[in-house]
């Protein structure tokens, strides 16, 4: 193995957009192909109610990225509570860990999903840490 | 009824969605392993993602390491508190009937479901030659202390498989044909077992 392929950039998930109900998925992107498509690999976030250990342990996860040079962005869902991302606790966890929050993008199940899957394409291509970030660590 | 239909869950090595959580020189893909996620997916299975506990200890520039080395009580400690953070959302899967399976990473000295990588004597300066570990039929650390977890909470255990990543050299197709005799074959066995309960 003397290649290495990784992406370099990354997306929190909500549990919502990982596996959507059969009734939702016409009307969602397939975020999965998306970020696939955008070489990004993906964080899952687990679905509502109280996850404090694991949220922590994700939190963990994302501060040891940020702070060696990935770009981690979040993908949420408008008119979920906390957007799906439990975002409250998760914003919290990451400010303790002296973490930039990661910029996020909401999705609309009320736009047709070929518009919100473009808006996603386009969030996720125009998305990277500045270039002198890149070159600092991606050796 | 969708809401009480029986799920198919499968239990997902971190690194299997999100490459950038391999060693380096480990990342065969941007981001997904995509032959995973479509197998699983045309399958109908949910995906849960476990935690990488590698990224977590050692960090996302660590050395490679081989199961010896990582067979330490603190490593297991911190596997171990993984484990509870993630147990209770598979234990909710197990509990109402879903069907779960995990797919862990064969060689990986965490991760490994049918294989590990093994070296008793590495350790010191990190200047070994290329491909001097072995290959051997075992679980990693990580993968033992999750079962060992799900088990303390009287759960049965879950059936699993690996994606053979980390086994040296890496063989997209042969891994994928592997991934889809181990979910076809659920399925059969699945049907066999319909099949005879509508007999009775």
């Amino acid at each position: 193995m003397n290649t290495d392929s990784r992406g370099w950039r990354m997306a929190l998930v909500p549990d919502s957009l990982m596996n959507p109900p059969q009734r939702a998925r016409a009307a969602l992107p397939d975020v999965l192909g998306i970020l696939e498509t955008n070489g990004y690999g993906l964080l899952h976030l687990p679905p509502p109610g109280k996850h404090a250990l694991l949220l922590a342990v994700i939190a963990d996860q994302v501060a040891e990225y940020a702070h060696h040079g990935y770009a981690v962005a979040a993908i949420g869902v408008h008119g979920e509570p906390r957007d799906g991302l439990h975002w409250r606790r998760l914003t919290a966890l990451l400010r303790h860990r002296g973490v930039t929050l990661p910029p996020r993008h909401l999705i609309r199940a009320d736009v047709a999903a070929a518009v919100e899957r473009q808006r996603l394409a386009d969030f996720l291509a125009g998305y990277d840490l500045p270039p002198e970030e890149q070159r600092r660590w991606r050796v | 009824m969708e809401k009480n239909a029986r799920r198919k869950v499968a239990l997902v090595a971190n690194c299997l969605l999100n490459q950038n959580a391999k060693v380096c020189q480990g990342a065969n893909y941007p981001g997904l392993v995509n032959p995973v996620v479509e197998a699983l997916r045309n399958r109908g299975y949910q995906l849960l993602q476990l935690p990488c506990p590698e990224l977590a200890f050692a960090g996302v520039r660590r050395w490679w390491a081989v199961y010896e080395q990582y067979d330490t009580p603190a490593y297991r400690a911190h596997c171990r508190r993984l484990a509870q953070a993630i147990a209770p959302l598979i234990e909710q899967h197990l509990r109402r009937g879903d069907e779960v399976i995990l797919i862990g990473l064969d060689g990986s000295p965490s991760t490994g479901v049918r294989f590990t990588s093994s070296k008793p004597d590495w350790g010191g300066r990190p200047n070994r030659p290329e491909d001097d570990w072995e290959i051997v039929p075992r679980r990693g650390i990580w993968i033992e202390e999750l079962e060992a977890e799900l088990a303390r909470r009287g759960l049965p255990p879950v059936p699993a498989t690996g994606w053979a990543l980390d086994m040296g050299r890496y063989d997209e197709a042969g891994s994928r044909r592997d991934l889809e005799q181990f979910l076809d074959g659920r399925e059969s066995a699945a049907g066999r077992r319909r099949g005879k309960s509508a007999a009775k």
